[in-house]
């Protein structure tokens, strides 16, 4: 496992990934801030306020798009000149090599989420917020990471699946309306696009109940089980094709 | 011709059309809900300018998504395939191939500037609007979202094509949704500098924010804007042909 874990970074090199995992965050950063800064008398609510407006765009838009394009990217070199036979004919086994590419994207993400979280600490410093540093907001940073695995497993699944490298991109954004849908009809813990909503505290500020939070993570652990399940019944019935 | 013909030959089996669809579909839903539920709140808003309004600003987020989507799909192919070498032992050149695909791209992004026009129509009549249909105000905002469209078409698509890790042209893209959707934010002459922001510039229906409440302004398309963007896309097309006209391949 630790060696198809390895086999995967060598990859990633010269890909200039990080640029990619970088822009969307500092962006959806500024702009939060800019926003923030040019309406301080309506918005009273200090830490909070603040991420109310940096998290809105980047939780619900762009981090989701973010999975989809770190899956679609570690899937892109096997699509390329039919790599997937070689990859295949390797002595590991399906699973070990579907786990390798989850843990890259779950790095990745967790990269661009500690970078988020850093950004908005020092935002908060620069716009000299009041108050200590709300510790609620590392732990929606980390839900938010939670469910980001869960969007993953379906996303990598699309991405063996489907050898065009945007058209997972695109049905993420679909699935991205879907799930807001699904939470303004307080469906949110039903599915793992809108659980990230919920989990990051994207739409709303109020803190889960332990019940809640509870429900979170086995949910998100259901479906990262579920999805991962199928993403690799697909891989091994296509190689058996 | 013939390089378009065959451009649409290679899509054949992509289902391109099938995602454009789908995508607008989640646009639209998204605009029908939103407008019911306007409606539902205050009858005053059901009105055609609210309508259009409505779909400009949401233009402005889904679009530059849906033309990096597109112009990657068409564009990735040749990178995938490896394909450019054996394009270039045709008798096509590299230009002729480049406006192939932006006309094929554009003509794609049109389907759906004219499904989003038809569905004004539709919902309007749905809804038994009092005003009779503005044809007027429909024909500009089809033709303002086809300028902001062309414009960032010449843009993704001269990413797609020098960048082969298209996970940068479809970062690009949804960049551009996110500044195309907060644009609003920004002063007038920031705006004019964002490109994304042209879907919302180009509408010939704006908003006016007043204390309590607003009201929609119905006008022209703004000539002058709308005759630098087209400048924007002429550059941006001869200066994309140019750089991947002399890549090396």
């Amino acid at each position: 496992m630790l060696r198809s874990v390895a086999a995967e970074w060598p990859k990633l090199r010269r890909s200039r990934m990080g640029l990619v995992l970088v822009s969307l965050p500092v962006v959806s950063l500024i702009i939060g801030c800019a926003n923030f800064y040019m309406n301080r008398g309506a918005l009273e609510g200090g830490w909070y306020s603040l991420w109310t407006q940096v998290s809105l765009f980047y939780g619900e838009f762009f981090l989701p798009i973010l999975i989809a394009i770190c899956c679609a990217f570690v899937c892109r070199l096997e699509h390329t000149n039919r790599n997937w036979n070689l990859i295949l004919a390797a002595p590991v086994s399906i699973t070990s090599l579907f786990i390798a590419k989850l843990v890259i994207v779950g790095v990745l993400i967790a990269g661009a989420q500690a970078l988020f979280l850093f950004m908005y600490w020092a935002a908060g410093q620069l716009l000299s917020m009041t108050g200590p540093f709300p510790l609620d907001i590392v732990m929606w940073t980390f839900r938010g990471w939670v469910a980001s695995l869960s969007i993953a497993a379906l996303q990598l699944g699309l991405s063996i699946r489907i050898r065009s490298f945007a058209t997972p991109i695109g049905i993420s954004l679909c699935a991205v309306f879907v799930g807001l849908g699904l939470y303004v009809l307080k469906l949110g813990l039903l599915f793992p696009y809108s659980l990230l909503t919920v989990g990051m505290g994207v739409l709303t500020q109020r803190g889960l109940t332990p019940a809640e939070n509870l429900l979170f993570f086995s949910m998100s652990g259901v479906y990262l089980v579920i999805l991962s399940a199928w993403s690799v019944r697909r891989m091994r019935a296509s190689a058996a094709a | 011709m013939r390089a378009l013909l065959l451009e649409y030959y290679k899509l054949r089996r992509r289902r391109v059309w099938a995602m454009l669809t789908l995508f607008l579909a989640a646009e639209l839903g998204w605009a029908s809900v939103s407008m019911s539920i306007s409606i539902s709140r205050s009858a005053s808003n059901a009105s055609w300018e609210a309508l259009i309004f409505s779909l400009s600003s949401m233009n402005g987020l889904f679009l530059p998504i849906l033309a990096a989507i597109v112009i990657s799909r068409i564009c990735d192919m040749e990178h995938k395939g490896d394909t450019w070498k054996m394009l270039m032992t045709t008798t096509a050149g590299r230009r002729s191939v480049y406006a192939a695909k932006y006309t094929c791209a554009a003509s794609l992004i049109l389907y759906g500037i004219l499904a989003q026009a038809v569905f004004i129509i539709g919902f309007g009549m749905l809804h038994k609007l009092e005003a009779p249909l503005p044809s007027g105000l429909l024909l500009q905002f089809t033709a303002g979202t086809l300028v902001a469209s062309l414009l960032i078409a010449a843009l993704q698509q001269w990413v797609s094509l020098a960048v082969k890790n298209q996970s940068f042209a479809l970062c690009l893209g949804m960049l551009g949704g996110f500044l195309g959707t907060t644009a609003s934010l920004f002063p007038a002459a920031v705006r004019k500098a964002v490109v994304w922001s042209y879907y919302l510039d180009l509408s010939p229906v704006t908003y006016h924010y007043q204390a309590s409440a607003g009201s929609y302004i119905t006008g022209t398309i703004p000539a002058l804007q709308c005759i630098a963007a087209l400048i924007i896309t002429l550059l941006l097309y001869v200066c994309g042909n140019a750089h991947i006209s002399r890549q090396a391949i």
